[in-house]
Order: C-alpha cells, then structure tokens, then sequence
C-alpha cells in the first residue's frame, strides 16, 4: 500500500490531479502511512503518473450500471415477491438498501479484479448527492426553510461546539497529531468527508490524515443508514424529530439522504434542512481552525511569529462557503414560486419529475458509497483515532437526540 | 507539530479541496439546469428513468 501511495501523482499539475486524488482520499486509498509521527511524503518529482479520463468514465460506466440495476430491482421485486413468504420484505426494502448493496458487492468484484483503484475516480458521491440536493430544495417549499432555519441553526451551532469540543479534547487525552485531531473533530461535528477536506487546506494536514479521515467517515456512515432509522423508528420519534437527529449525526450529506429516505419524506426534507444549515456554518469553522492554527499550534512549534495571517477574512469565508448550498435555497425558492404562479394542480407532475431525477442522482451516490467502503486503512492506522471517533459518535448520538427533541418536537410547516 | 514540511502532502490536500469546491458548483449547476429543463418542458417525464 505505501508503495501504491508513493506511485500516486498528487501535485506537479492539481487540475489534472484532483480526480484522482480526491476519489482517493474519500475511499482512504492511500491511507496506510504512519498517522500519529512524522511523515515526510514523497515530492511531487517523485510521482510519475498522470491522471486518465478513460478509467474515471469507465468508473462512471459501473455507477450508472448499479444505479440501473437498483431502479430495476427497486420496481420489480416487491411485485415478483407477491402472495411469497418474503413479499413484507421485499415491500418494505427501498431504493437506499439496494443501491448501497449492489456498491458494496461492485467494490468487491471490482476489488476482486484488481479494477477497483483504477475505476475510482468515477466514483463521484459528493458531486452525485449535491445535485441530487439541489434538486431536492426545489420539493421543499421555501417557508418550510424558513420555519426550520432557526432550529436547525441553534442545533447546528450547539451540536458543533459540544461535538467539536469533546472530540478535540479526547483526540488530546489519547495524544493524537494536532492536525489528526482538526481533521477528526471537523468530520465527526461537521459534514464528514467536506468538513475534512475543508479543515485539512486550514490546518495543513498531511494527505494521508485526510485519507484516513474520510474512510473513517464512511466505515461509520455506513451502519449509521440502517440503524438511525430503525431507531427513530422504534423510539417512536416524530419524521420531525427523527429527520433533525438523522441530520444532526451522521457524518456524510451522502448517508444523511440515504437515512432519512429509509425514515420517510418529511424526515428526509428536514433531515436535508439541517445537514445543509450545517454545511454552511462550515466557512466558519474552517476559517476559526486556520487562525487558530496559525495563532497557537504552528507558533508553539516554531517559538517565533506565524507567517500566516491569522486574520479571518469574509474573501475567505466565501472561499470555504459550500456553494451547493445556494442551489439548494435557489431551488426551493424556484419551486415554490413555479407552484405559487401555475397552481399544484399543473405544477404536481413537472414537480414529480424533478423527484424522479432527485432519487436517480440518489441512487448514483448511494451506489458510490458502496464502491468506496474500504476498512484496510483503518486496521494499519491503529485503534486511537477509532476510538476517538466512536466516542465522538456516541456523544454526538446523545446530544443530537436531546437537541432534535427539544427543538423539533412541535415542528410543523 | 513534529512536521516542519508538509510540502507535497499539502499539494495533496489543496487539490482535493480544489476539486471538491468545483463539485460543489458543478452540482449546482447542474441541478438548476436539470430543474430549469424540467419546469420549461425541455425535460418530459418518460425522459427519466
């Protein structure tokens, strides 16, 4: 694997690079490296390959296979499985479950083939679930927005800074690298994989931290899909309240919308409101680590004055800012006034549309979650940064259901 | 930190942040462009699978 990671071209040219980099870093292909001492990667110079359109299309080819054979299975199966033992089951397995098994068994067999590494650059989950959101705020009427931003904003700013905060310090207590801890604390109260990739350009992380970072994201994420909702389900929580813990705790926007698909629409709508109040106050916490970072890690390491300016500016916000989050609001704020000017009656089945296309991009990113899983790295890279995570997670279970509770318990739009 | 020179792993990170704010507009592009075919007509619904 270190050798695998040596060969990787990373820097000599970033726009011809990113693809592949980054499909690697959200599946931890290069993670195996020392996370907790120093590590001096390997130059630029001594990366040789260069990245390929060809196997990214191809990896594209195998999602959009999946993503077929999911829709196909979706709408066959209940109806083949009628009048048999299994047709309460078959009814009750949704587009998520199937999309996010046949990805698994495709990273298998891929994997099996030696295939995987080189088809994953077309495994683009963060740009399949931001179109697949954007096209989901055109179904959310714009005063629900509104009704839910000042909850899902005072759950946001408290679930951040207890989750932040505790995870910061355990990542201390068990005496992990600064910049792992940023990167862990990002992830786990922020957005998972974005809030990782956002805090390690703010803290200088290394590459192979962030790589860890994201596999760790998914490996939890992962569960998470099924059993937030079995027990939203099962403590009898309201779509309301089920959709703000779902939203509220797990990692990735990716696995917030295959959750709250499995607990329902309304759960799922909220579930978005409060993931997306969350990536927008990603800005914010990138730009206060890059100043503390520059303010109090980086000075104490050196004994001397930072070079880097530690003064937050808005040019850098904006720089940090999610943008898929305006195409969110801009497509809420679109449907609702296209339903307001034709009437529900005419706008229904062009709405039901934009819905079909929503679930389809769904599909595309749930499926790319399943060709991503990968659990190697986090075997090499020790049990501290697991156990730091897990026991973020579980803060982050607890607080979540309190907050949600309190603040969506009468939520009505 | 005990790492004075995370210089090619920080090409690394950059890059990746680069990518993911261009997904992020692309998404967005591409979203409101889907949506903007759908509410005009362009995009009929036995279009999408």
């Amino acid at each position: 694997m270190a050798e695998q990671t040596d060969n990787r071209h990373i820097g000599a040219d970033p726009n011809r690079a990113t693809a592949t980099d980054a499909a690697e870093l959200q599946q931890g292909g290069p993670a195996p490296l020392p996370l907790q001492q120093g590590h001096h990667a390997a130059t630029t110079a001594d990366r040789g390959d260069r990245w390929t359109p060809g196997p990214a299309l191809a990896g594209v080819a195998v999602v959009v296979a999946l993503a077929a054979l999911t829709r196909f299975l979706e709408q066959t199966v209940p109806a083949a499985a009628k009048g048999t033992a299994f047709a309460g089951i078959a009814a009750a397995v949704e587009f998520p479950v199937y999309a996010i098994l046949l990805g698994l068994l495709g990273n298998l067999v891929l994997t099996r083939l030696g295939l995987r590494d080189r088809l994953a650059g077309g495994f683009r989950t963060e740009f399949f679930i931001k179109t697949g959101l954007v096209l989901l705020g055109a179904s959310i009427n714009f005063a629900i927005v509104l009704t839910a931003a000042g909850p899902a904003i005072l759950q946001a700013l408290v679930l951040i800074s207890v989750v932040f905060g505790f995870t910061w310090w355990l990542g201390g207590r068990l005496g992990l690298d600064d910049r792992l801890r940023a990167l862990l604390s990002s992830a786990v109260s922020i957005c998972g994989i974005s809030a990782a990739i956002a805090a390690a350009g703010a803290v200088q992380a290394k590459r192979e931290q962030l790589a860890y970072t994201a596999s760790l994201v998914v490996v939890f994420a992962l569960p998470s899909i099924f059993l937030l909702p079995a027990i939203a389900n099962r403590l009898g929580l309201s779509q309301a309240v089920a959709g703000a813990w779902i939203g509220g705790n797990i990692d990735t926007t990716a696995a917030v919308s295959a959750a709250g698909a499995l607990a329902g629409e309304q759960a799922l709508q909220l579930a978005t409101i409060v993931k997306t109040t969350q990536n927008a106050l990603l800005g914010v916490v990138a730009v206060a680590l890059t100043a503390y970072f520059a303010v109090k890690v980086e000075r104490s390491a050196t004994s001397g004055p930072s070079t880097t300016s530690a003064r937050p500016s808005a040019a850098q916000l904006w720089a940090r800012f999610p943008k898929f989050v305006l195409g969110f609001l801009t497509a809420s704020v679109i449907g609702t006034l296209y339903v307001a000017t034709v009437g529900s009656t005419a706008a229904k089945p062009l709405i039901a549309t934009v819905n079909d296309l929503r679930t389809l991009f769904l599909i595309l990113a749930f499926v790319s979650i399943g060709l991503e899983f990968r659990v190697a790295p986090l075997r090499e890279a020790g049990w501290r940064p697991v156990g730091v995570f897990a026991g973020a997670t579980a803060v982050n279970l607890l607080v979540g259901l309190l907050l949600a509770t309190l603040l969506f318990s009468g939520f009505s739009a | 930190m005990s790492d004075p020179t995370p210089t090619s792993a920080d090409d690394g990170v950059t890059a990746a942040r680069r990518l993911a704010l261009n997904e992020d507009w692309a998404a967005t592009i591409v979203g409101l462009l889907l949506l903007a075919l759908v509410l005009t007509g362009l995009l009929p619904g036995w279009l999408v699978p």
